[in-house]
């Protein structure tokens, strides 16, 4: 009898941080299933990207846990907790520009052995290359799946939004971590690309990597989550499937009248 | 403790030369965002405009104003022909930064090619040092805190009492939404550098008459401990920087009795170094850092 | 081949191996480094207390071995990344942009003055002399023989560091410092170690600054203050920017057409219009004409090519297509 799987993907209790006394997120407590889309909607100044950030470790949490794969998280630098399997997206694309479409999707793997310094002078060994092969392999295969071969060999830089955020994605199925938060992914983007994204969260499911979604646009929330959670005021104030949230008091009066399921931003 | 004090005197005097010169930079960089490493060129060339203004006209005075006008113009011909059009062409701080280091390094050569590269003696009777309560001051350093003491007083009420004042916070704040207000960014911080200009102006004046002597690499050293007393201060925020500048002006001076001058400027960067590792944001502001943060 | 461009050359294939260092920090890390001067002196500073031999009163400096060049070499490059570490683990723990680069404009300040002014260090102000012709006993050879034997060293020497940044240029590690540079926080969130990686990238820098070092000692046979000024120092930063950061090919273009630019304004400056009677002036002026025309080509490359004139390459993939996909809008 092993240890008890997690049942969860991740799990966030009493996570808190202020700035200068003003308390961006305050005593926020989730847990996002596993194998499942959650949601994380809220009002702007709710908190949810600094929550985002503190879960992935690019800020300090005042208080509070963070726990994923059965370890706690806080405190970890983020390349620590990408590297144990939780990967997040930034609300604006942050693509490598300089670096092909190709070169950004091969460089989302991180592989210490093939990375490190000795090997960049040595050059690889035998199955490294391999290894090295099957990844290349790999990266023009997902960019075909996600229709960026005319723009592989194009610097990352030039590309438009839309495209950007596919070549995010593209990244994320490279790196197929257990986790993705993906930051607020529609912003910029047009309609149609929401399907394509859709398909493409669809498509990180399937693959194992349960996903948490940051959005404003909501309809794009009801389109793929299957539970929902909303933060006010730097704390978590209802959870459950959208629709239940539809009649929740509690979360038409954090939107301030705006009724919820209707804006599209 | 006599001792103490007096070094606490001359502190004062150096903290004074120190405070108008980081206050200068401070507000270049405020409605710029750049760090104007040519900023100890208005320096350099303002002392020699007064120095030739001295010679032809025998007036401090005249050469005081001299110097102001030259730093002034100065200034707003770094921000006219480089910075400003680097901003506008959208580069980065690094690279404006890096430009005004080439912008320094040919000044300093045509004031070379002007000048030659030798000291020239400049000196103004100092007086005979009395004794002030505990310190012992000469007119001249007595001159030199009153004047740098006036000054910040009057920047401070230009800053925050005149219209121009308020735009300039603005652009400082943020430059785009000053912009949507109706604020020429480009004409605030040009007349800023010229501000900024005439101040260092005549702090190159009062530095190099306090000196003795100057080169045209003068204003560039001393650009280094300005840079530590703005850092110190708090890059952008100008009365941070006077307080900064009161501080760095002091320890430079109390250490000045245990190590010889020449080490002054390492001494000064050392300072430097620990400022920005400990507080980057300044020792008089709110700062909080990971390299994230 | 005339004495004169033996010199230059020899002078050329070392300032190669400095910008290519630059290169390795600037170019690929992205951090304008302003201490990287600094590893150059201490790996000059360092052959030479390891090659000339117990001080003369009233000389002072430490060390003062004996040891063959090699090894002299050798023991300049590991204290060039031994100091460099010390200011990287400073410098690049939280700093990034303008404050980093004033914080090792600090750097190098403190190397400048502690060996300018502290004399029992390398004997201050006067420097350090005396390596003359290091291994030219080991093959017998005249003066003359000497120079070209040391011209050959100095390119054999550049030719092996730039293979070995091109192997680095090409190889996974590169990539990883590249996307430091891009874009820090998405390289963090794809699993690099930002501070180890710069750190990484930041001691190899100074190593082959401090190598650069160790050929310069041997090409001046001295080292001293003097032989640390602002030109030099503009010389070697131009050269990268305006060559092509990033792309090692740039960057020895960068050298040889600064190199050129240093060597032969001063000859024709005076022969424009107007400026020809400067020269008799002064004895300083052609020089500070010099670094006027310098100073303007910096400033004129970042305005308007700031990424030189080769700039970095992209990888083209050759691999066919398969058909059949949804193009992205």
């Amino acid at each position: 009898m092993s240890v008890a799987e997690p049942a969860f993907a991740l799990e966030v209790r009493g996570l808190s941080k202020h700035f200068g006394g003003v308390y961006a997120v305050e005593d926020c407590s989730f847990q996002a299933p596993l194998g499942q889309v959650t949601g994380l909607i809220g009002p702007n100044g709710a908190g949810k990207s600094t929550a985002i950030d503190l879960i992935s470790g690019f800020k300090l949490p005042d208080a509070g846990t963070v726990i994923f794969k059965g370890r706690r998280l806080e405190g970890l630098p983020p390349h620590r907790i990408s590297r144990l399997g939780l990967v997040r997206t930034f609300q604006a694309p942050r693509e490598w520009p300089a670096l092909t479409v190709l070169e950004n999707v091969v460089m989302a793997n991180w592989d210490a052995g093939r990375e490190s310094f000795f090997q960049g002078v040595f050059g690889l060994g035998r199955a490294q290359r391999e290894a090295a092969t099957q990844e290349l392999a790999k990266a023009r295969r997902i960019i075909s799946e996600l229709g960026l071969d005319a723009v592989r060999n194009e610097r990352a830089g030039s590309l438009s939004g839309g495209q950007k955020r596919l070549v995010e994605f593209a990244r994320i199925r490279m790196a197929q971590p257990e986790l993705v938060i993906l930051d607020e992914p529609m912003g910029g983007v047009n309609p149609v690309m929401g399907e394509r994204m859709a398909v493409a969260i669809e498509g990180f499911i399937a693959s194992g990597t349960s996903v948490i979604v940051v959005e404003h646009n909501l309809p794009f929330i009801e389109r793929v989550t299957q539970h929902v959670i909303v933060m006010a005021q730097g704390t978590v104030i209802a959870e459950g499937p959208f629709e239940s949230l539809r009649s929740s008091q509690a979360v038409v009066d954090a939107y301030l009248g705006e009724v919820v399921g209707d804006a599209s931003s | 403790m006599h001792e103490a004090l007096l070094t606490l005197g001359f502190g004062i005097v150096t903290a004074a030369i120190l405070a108008l010169s980081a206050v200068a930079f401070t507000l270049e960089y405020g409605v710029t965002n750049v760090a104007n490493v040519s900023h100890g060129e208005i320096l350099t060339v303002s002392a020699y405009v007064a120095y030739l203004v001295h010679s032809r006209t025998g007036s401090a005075v005249a050469a005081a104003i001299g110097a102001a006008v030259a730093g002034g113009l100065v200034a707003l011909a770094m921000y006219m022909s480089v910075i400003g059009p680097f901003i506008r062409f959208g580069a980065s701080p690094t690279v404006v930064f890096i430009a005004t280091l080439g912008i320094s390094f040919m000044i300093q050569n045509f004031l070379v090619i002007g000048f030659g590269a030798e000291n020239v003696a400049y000196t103004i009777d100092p007086g005979a040092p009395q004794h002030l309560g505990p310190f012992l001051l000469t007119p001249l350093d007595e001159q030199i805190v009153i004047s740098a003491a006036a000054i910040t007083l009057g920047l401070y009420v230009i800053v925050s009492r005149t219209k121009f004042g308020k735009a300039l916070r603005a652009v400082s704040q943020n430059r785009e939404l000053a912009r949507v207000t109706g604020i020429n960014a480009t004409q605030v911080a040009a007349a800023t550098f010229v501000l900024a200009g005439m101040i260092a102006g005549y702090a190159g004046f009062i530095l190099a008459e306090s000196v003795g002597t100057f080169n045209p690499y003068f204003g560039f050293s001393f650009f280094l401990i300005t840079l530590t007393a703005s850092v110190a201060g708090g890059l952008g925020k100008p009365f941070g920087t006077v307080a900064g500048a009161v501080m760095v002006g002091l320890i430079l001076e109390f250490a000045g009795n245990y190590i010889t001058a020449s080490y002054n400027l390492a001494f000064a960067f050392a300072i430097l170094a620990i400022v920005i590792l400990v507080r980057p944001r300044g020792l008089f502001t709110n700062a909080r850092r990971t390299v994230f943060e | 081949m005339s004495a004169y461009v033996v010199s230059v050359l020899t002078e050329g294939a070392i300032f190669g191996i400095m910008a290519l260092g630059l290169n390795v920090i600037w170019g690929w890390s992205g951090d304008f480094d302003l201490a990287y001067y600094g590893y150059v002196a201490i790996g000059a500073y360092m052959t030479l207390v390891l090659t000339i031999g117990a001080p003369t009163p009233p000389a002072q400096y430490i060390l003062g071995l004996q040891l063959p060049y090699p090894l002299a070499v050798v023991g300049a490059i590991a204290t060039s990344m031994a100091v460099g570490l010390v200011v990287g683990l400073i410098a690049l723990r939280h700093l990034r942009g303008i404050y980093f680069s004033i914080v090792t404009l600090g750097a190098v300040y403190v190397m400048y003055v502690m060996a300018g002014q502290y004399v029992p260090l390398v004997d201050g102000y006067n420097g350090l002399s005396g390596l003359f012709d290091p291994m030219g006993d080991w093959f017998g050879l005249d003066y003359q023989s000497y120079q070209y034997f040391f011209l050959g060293l100095s390119l054999v020497c550049f030719v092996l560091v730039f293979l070995f940044t091109a192997r680095i240029s090409g190889s996974r590690f590169g990539m990883a410092l590249r996307t430091l540079r891009e874009d820090e926080r998405a390289a963090a969130a794809f699993g690099r170690d930002i501070y180890r990686l710069k750190l990484k990238g930041y001691v190899l820098g100074a190593g082959l600054a401090g190598f650069a070092g160790a050929l310069f000692a041997a090409y001046l046979s001295a080292f001293n203050p003097s032989a640390w000024s602002p030109v030099e120092v503009i010389v070697l930063y131009s050269a990268v920017l305006v060559g092509g950061r990033g792309n090692i090919w740039g960057v020895a273009l960068g050298v040889l057409i600064m190199g050129m630019l240093v060597q032969e304004s001063t000859r024709f400056l005076p022969m424009l219009p107007g400026l020809g009677q400067l020269n008799t002036l002064h004895p300083q002026v052609l020089l500070a004409l010099r670094g006027v025309v310098i100073g303007l080509v910096l400033v004129l490359f970042l305005r308007f090519r700031p990424q030189g004139l080769l700039p970095e390459r992209r990888y083209v993939d050759r691999e066919p297509v398969a058909p059949a996909s949804m193009p992205a809008t």
